[in-house]
């Protein structure tokens, strides 16, 4: 599956969900999506963004928070499939987009590219729902369901490595959500998370 | 004979509720032990035990950006193993976060600095480095030694939010 196919087919399932993005989907997703429910977690901690997730999601329990994770940033904090279950959260949606790389730096292999079972890593870990998808067609058809379905839910998807390069906060940016610091795009983001009362 | 008593591990929750925290993330240790006893049996407050010390900056901080105010409970060890988390994520998000962080090694600080402090077998060398690292970072900090202190905990969430930044307590007792 390319990660245009991944990408696009969310974007049209996608409804008031939170999306918060990480590494080679953040500025892709950004030319797809401009809602004030996309958090950039970009120029911010490697590795960091599942647990990020899960503190929205953690404090909005009302909305459905969806993390798209890079491989490379799952590998760094494993932990944090645990820490999910721990947590007793039901409305974060875990995607892992598996290319294998490190693509922002240059594309180099991750460790265990050959043989992690991400899927099998989530279970273990105790999440109930966990899926896998290297095709486009039943990544797509399972879609709805996994947005819908109560979580959490862990999904790893393969996608082929492209060529996605370092990520700025500047205005020379075409997502909007890049356009800002992360100090600003960080308030922003709390404002429209809290001012429509869902608290 | 007396036995030396550290601070109130209830005067310190009751004064983490006072000041609306939503949430405590962290990983206890020996010092903080009373503290999360205290704070699971509290029911205003949500605990949330993670597997890594980063971890909880980051889940903090998504905390934070969904309207919660958590505050982070750690010890020093863990602070350090914390660094790109908490500079990626509360740091550069600008976020008001009390750390509360024991301090392991406080009572063995050597008064003196030599060549050999972080090799020395009576000295505990985080403690050697956790302020010069507080101070390398940013982060401001005060010392919470006492019951005497408690006044600290509302001067630093004052100085967090006038800051918008993570403001640390140091706990250099171990809390009963």
């Amino acid at each position: 599956m390319t990660k245009q196919e991944f990408l696009g087919a969310l974007a049209r399932a996608r409804t008031d969900e939170v999306v918060i993005t990480s590494m080679g989907v953040v500025r892709p997703w950004g030319r797809l999506s401009d809602s004030v429910l996309d958090f950039a977690s970009a120029d911010s901690a490697m590795g960091h963004t599942a647990d990020l997730a899960l503190g929205v999601a953690m404090a909005q329990p009302l909305r459905r928070v969806v993390c798209l994770n890079g491989d490379g940033s799952m590998l760094m904090s494993l932990g944090t499939l645990v820490t999910i279950i721990e947590s007793g959260v039901d409305n974060l949606i875990l995607f892992v987009i598996a290319n294998k790389t490190y693509e922002i730096t240059g594309n180099q292999r991750v460790p265990g590219a050959r043989a992690v079972d991400f899927e099998g890593l989530a279970r273990a870990a105790g999440f109930a729902s966990a899926h896998h998808f290297d095709q486009a067609s039943a990544y797509e058809s399972a879609l709805e369901d996994i947005l819908r379905d109560e979580g959490p839910t862990f999904v790893s998807v393969a996608v082929a490595p492209e060529s996605e390069g370092p990520i700025s906060r500047s205005a020379s940016e075409p997502a909007r959500y890049l356009q800002t610091s992360l100090y600003d795009g960080s308030r922003r983001f709390r404002e429209a998370l809290t001012d429509k009362g869902v608290v | 004979m007396r036995t030396r008593q550290g601070p109130s591990a209830r005067t310190l929750v009751d004064e983490l509720v006072k000041q609306k925290v939503s949430n405590v993330v962290g990983i206890p240790d020996n010092s903080s032990a009373a503290l999360f006893r205290v704070l699971e049996a509290d029911s205003k407050i949500e605990v949330l035990t993670v597997t890594r010390e980063g971890e909880a900056f980051a889940v903090a901080s998504g905390l934070w950006l969904g309207g919660r105010a958590p505050v982070v409970l750690i010890q020093n060890t863990g602070l350090l193993e914390s660094g790109d988390s908490l500079r990626g994520t509360a740091v550069r998000m600008g976020i008001p976060l009390l750390c509360l962080v024991t301090y392991r090694g406080y009572a063995k600080l050597p008064s003196q600095e030599s060549d050999e402090i972080m090799t020395r077998a009576d000295v505990d060398s985080v403690a050697v480095v956790t302020e010069p690292t507080l101070d390398a970072w940013r982060v401001p900090y005060e010392l919470y030694r006492s019951d005497a202190d408690i006044g600290r905990v509302q001067q630093a969430f004052h100085q967090a939010s006038e800051l918008a930044r993570p403001v640390a307590l140091l706990l250099t007792e171990a809390l009963c």
